[in-house]
């Protein structure tokens, strides 16, 4: 196994990185959205499994996705999830809340 | 709102969501193999499928809830599974919890239960205390308590002129009312004539109390004054019982003592007074008592007018702000300037009694006094006894966590944390005492019944109502709670402590290899066990010696086959030579009922915790001032000394000629020795009594010693006078009647003599006299049957965790045991490697039970009666059978062992 240098999620943003991801993306499955997530971060965010689908269920019974089985690109059964109207308002408020916190660590770490 | 919706929705379709995370997780893994190349790195990444699943539904569910319902039923499904574990610790736990809730409720009525009264909290009661004889105290009716070491003695009673000078300070009390014993009174209500309690109470009392009437009014202060009409108030039961709760009641008539009083009303359900230990039928004002003396001018000068004595009790109530120190230094003060104003001498002013305040929120203490260091010697033993079961159950818990090493680790490895399932053995262990608890509620009333039934002992006015209620219940659910997690806790953090491999590799039908005997906690509890029951045998064992000692006390009189009962017809107006008339009468017609063989009369039974006392004056000798030249006396019929088969020595018994001219007495070998020494004290005279008596009564005869008040002092001197109407008091005699054969089979024949002559003299307290005796070691034979119990209880559970750590121990050491029977070691040998652990444990336990006896016992020392704390034949007998018990119980696990059949064993391995 090569030595992958891989960073844990920050606490706290899985929700926003999966409703970006299902509102740039449009439904998708639960692997896809581990990948997507993977990719557009260039490999430095790994979404791991036992923490990816609690957060989805968590999701559903807030009500800001819904789930439905689909058949996928290649052509098995998969669950995707899409967003709904308050998860799209959901999502707003995790970034706002997420710039506003990023904005004022760099203020902190900003040499003077 | 609508999250709560899809919950439900959840709950209702959870094999739908099962299956969907299922295939939702095979997908991924699925695609996660194709993007590797191989299935088992990505199930490897994967990580913990199981707890993910946990964490996915947690996200649904109100987790806790959910989880405990799933741990009860998984709990349920293990208990139906090991029935007999089951049945045993629920049973043990169930006696262990059992007892704690029966002496628990005794302790709740005793101690702890407030006066159903407004605000019970500010009550105060006051009581005085002084060292010596008090001399400004000329005359007392009420209750003194003395302290034997120290020389203290305390009352509540006080004269009625410092109620009243106490009841102007108002700035520590908001309200004081004052109340007195009026002992026992005979009532007549509808013709019918019994003889009960009655309390006085000031015009304040009720109100002061904060009690309401259930009909009528209560009784006001304008009722508590001399010359008030004669008014009384009853209590709400006895208007049940008597006038079966109807409103009529109220502007009836009561004849008490042969006065009439009309009831004004009735005092609210479950109020019975301020003393939990007696509830009174009627209640009358203050004023009232005199009406109810022989000579009511006398008594009323004495009561209201005499500043030397001392009668009146007094409750208060704080003024909200006021602590119990200050309102006692102010009202301590006042009572110190009013006694000091009554002692007339410079001897009165020696030893004056002062004033001290005590919590009166459960009421007057005549019941803690008696009861609350045997309920605490009591409470300790069941707690003993609970810890033994505890430790029992702690034990085969420890033995099934064992057993269960193999399931408890893979569910470990399939992801279960720790915590977990931790929770999971403790949900079993709590679900364990609750069933204990449950069942021990059926033992807790069987017990409080029985306890109930010892600690009256045939007596009818018994007034203590110990009753399963919410603060015992509270308790029974706490005991449940605690006893779960005690002895649930150990075993469950031992037995998740396992180290996952080796566990796993165990065969399902393997033993366990371990090299010896596992030392620990096995071993110490059931030393432990062993020591505790210890402890209980030792402490029945002295009860049961101290009750066989107490029935061979040699009385001197011949206890069985006497029938005892009062009859009081002084109150049904008898004065005088018809009063003599009628109690003469009556005994000559008692005497001819067939089977009695002959009938007595005296003012009170022997051995019945009766006393009249009073100091001995001899002519020409001064006056005695200590208590030593105290004698009892009796006043007695004729027949009296020949019913009790008390033996003249010398001279001669009271005849009837003496009746006439009451100036003879005849006296106990004690009394002749004491005053005459070696002296005959034939034809000597002696006085009685405190104003300067004339020493004229002469001693005709001297009886053999016998037990006058109690079995358990030394013989006193005792004089018995003849009896005579003229006496004061309250005119009640006690007949005892000699039968052929059992006593109480001429108790109709009793009832129908006395209700034919006058069914206005009521008849009491029918007994029989080795009962009367049995009464006033009550409290010895209480503590000798509980403990006797208790100790086999103790002993029984401690049997059964001995046998059962053995078993186990044996059943571990099967494979060992068959090694070395096939090496050729006999069956004798395998039975004694057994035995000496057995012999080891209870060696150990002994030796530790025996030091904490030689600890404790002494605790026990007042209750004991001709043995000492450390009777040497008592510990030696407890250790011996302790030493049987224990081999008993090791005895079937050895002989178990040694027919082990060694191939088997072998092939096991």
């Amino acid at each position: 196994m090569e030595p992958e240098q891989r960073t844990e999620i920050p606490p706290g943003t899985l929700y926003m990185l999966v409703l970006r991801t299902l509102a740039r993306q449009g439904p998708m499955h639960g692997y896809g959205i581990a990948q997507h997530v993977q990719r557009i971060s260039g490999d430095v965010l790994q979404v791991e499994e036992g923490s990816l689908y609690p957060a989805l269920q968590r999701m559903l019974v807030k009500g800001w996705v819904v789930a439905e089985w689909k058949q996928s690109e290649n052509n098995r059964r998969a669950r995707f999830y899409s967003l709904t109207p308050q998860g799209r308002k959901q999502l707003a408020r995790e970034i706002r809340e997420f710039e506003r916190v990023t904005a004022a660590i760099v203020r902190v770490i900003q040499p003077a | 709102m609508r999250e709560l919706l899809r919950r439900l929705r959840f709950l209702l379709h959870r094999d739908q969501f099962e299956q969907d995370l299922e295939e939702e997780m095979r997908h991924h893994l699925a695609l996660q193999a194709e993007a590797r190349g191989s299935a088992d790195p990505a199930n490897r990444q994967f990580g913990n499928i199981t707890l993910l699943k946990e964490d996915s539904r947690a996200m649904w569910t109100w987790n806790f809830a959910e989880q405990l319902a799933q741990d009860i039923r998984y709990a349920l499904r293990m208990m139906s599974a090991n029935r007999l574990f089951t049945a045993m610790a629920v049973l043990s736990l169930a006696l262990g919890i059992g007892a704690n809730t029966a002496i628990y409720s005794f302790m709740d009525a005793i101690l702890l239960r407030a006066l159903p009264v407004e605000r019970p909290e500010e009550l105060v009661v006051l009581n005085w205390r002084a060292k010596g004889n008090t001399p400004v105290i000329h005359g007392q009716s009420g209750s003194r308590h003395g302290d034997r070491k120290t020389g203290i003695v305390t009352s509540p009673n006080y004269p009625f002129a410092a109620y009243e000078s106490l009841s102007t300070k108002h700035d520590q009390l908001a309200t004081l009312f004052a109340y007195a014993s009026a002992f026992h009174v005979t009532i007549i209500t509808r013709g019918q004539a019994e003889v009960a309690s009655g309390l006085f109470v000031s015009g304040g009392f009720y109100s002061g109390l904060g009690v309401p009437p259930a009909a009528g009014r209560l009784i006001l202060d304008e009722d508590d004054r001399a010359g008030a009409a004669p008014v009384a108030v009853i209590a709400y039961r006895y208007w049940q019982r008597r006038f079966a709760a109807s409103p009529d009641a109220i502007g009836q008539t009561l004849v008490i003592n042969n006065v009439p009083f009309t009831i004004v009303g009735v005092s609210a359900p479950g109020f019975f007074g301020i003393d939990p230990g007696s509830d009174p039928p009627v209640f009358l004002p203050l004023h009232a008592a005199p009406l109810l003396a022989q000579r009511p001018a006398d008594d009323e000068r004495r009561r209201f007018f005499d500043k030397n004595f001392y009668w009146v009790e007094m409750m208060g109530r704080l003024q909200p702000g006021v602590g119990i120190a200050q309102a006692q230094a102010a009202l301590a003060t006042g009572f110190h300037s009013f006694v000091d104003s009554t002692a007339t001498s410079a001897k009165e002013k020696q030893d004056m009694p002062a004033l001290f305040l005590e919590e009166g929120a459960a009421g007057l203490d005549s019941l803690r006094r008696q009861y609350s260091r045997p309920l605490y010697v009591l409470m300790a033993m069941v707690g003993l006894i609970l810890i033994i079961a505890c430790a029992n159950i702690a034990n085969l818990l420890l033995a099934r966590a064992a057993a269960r090493r193999r399931e408890i680790a893979v569910r470990l490895s399939l992801g279960a944390g720790r915590w977990r399932i931790v929770r999971q053995l403790l949900t079993e262990s709590v679900l364990l005492s609750s069933l204990g608890a449950l069942l021990g509620l059926v033992v807790a009333y069987w017990g409080i019944q029985s306890i109930t039934w010892l600690i009256a002992n045939g007596r009818d006015n018994f007034t203590l109502h110990a009753a399963l209620n919410w603060p015992v219940l509270g308790f029974t659910l706490a005991l449940a709670l605690v006893t779960g997690i005690v002895f649930g806790l150990a075993p469950a953090i031992q037995a998740t402590r396992i180290d996952l491999t080796p566990a796993l590799k165990e065969g399902w039908g393997r033993r366990f290899r371990l090299p010896t005997f596992p030392i620990g906690a096995h071993q110490f509890l059931v030393v432990a066990q062993i020591a505790i029951s210890l402890l209980l045998v030792v402490a029945a064992g002295l009860f049961v010696h101290t009750v066989s000692n107490l029935h061979s006390v040699d009385l001197g009189f011949n206890r069985e086959n006497v029938l005892l009962f009062s009859l009081n017809a002084r109150a049904a107006g008898y004065k005088d030579d018809a009063l003599a008339r009628l109690y003469f009468g009556l005994r000559d017609r008692f005497r001819a009922i067939p089977g009695v063989r002959s009938s007595g009369i005296s003012t009170f039974p022997l051995v019945s915790h009766f006393v009249n006392s009073d100091r001995v004056i001899l002519p020409g000798a001064p006056p005695p001032t200590d208590r030593q030249a105290n004698t009892n006396l009796l006043n007695v019929d004729p027949f009296f000394l020949a019913t009790m088969q008390i033996p003249i020595l010398l001279g001669r018994g009271i005849e009837e000629r003496d009746m006439a001219s009451p100036t003879v007495a005849v006296v106990n070998e004690k009394f002749a020795a004491t005053f005459f020494g070696k002296d005959n004290p034939l034809g000597r005279t002696f006085g009685v009594g405190d104003s300067k008596p004339t020493a004229d009564i002469e001693i005709i005869g001297v009886a053999r010693n016998a037990r006058y008040n109690s079995i358990q002092e030394e013989i006193q001197p005792v004089a018995y006078l003849p009896y005579t109407p003229k006496l004061g008091g309250p005119g009640a005699v006690f007949f005892q009647l000699r039968t052929a054969g059992d006593p109480l089979a001429v108790a109709g024949a009793v009832r129908q003599i006395a209700a034919q002559t006058d069914s206005l003299v009521p008849l009491t307290g029918m007994n029989t006299q080795s009962r009367q005796i049995d009464q006033t070691i009550s409290q010895e034979r209480t503590f000798a049957n509980l403990c006797t119990c208790f100790a086999a209880l103790a002993l029984l559970i401690a049997c059964v965790g001995l046998y059962g750590t053995m078993a186990y121990a044996v059943a571990r050491r099967t494979g060992e045991i068959g090694i070395r029977m096939a090496l050729g070691a006999a069956r004798g040998n395998i039975m004694w490697i057994v035995l000496r652990e057995v012999l080891k444990l209870a060696a150990a336990g002994l030796v530790i039970g025996l030091a904490a006896a030689w600890g404790t016992t002494h605790l026990i020392a007042s209750y004991l009666f001709g043995t000492r704390p450390n009777d040497p034949l008592t510990i030696a007998i407890s250790v011996a059978i302790l030493a049987a018990a224990g081999l008993a119980a090791g005895y079937a696990p050895a002989w178990r062992a040694s027919r082990i059949d060694p191939m088997t064993a072998l092939r096991n391995e």
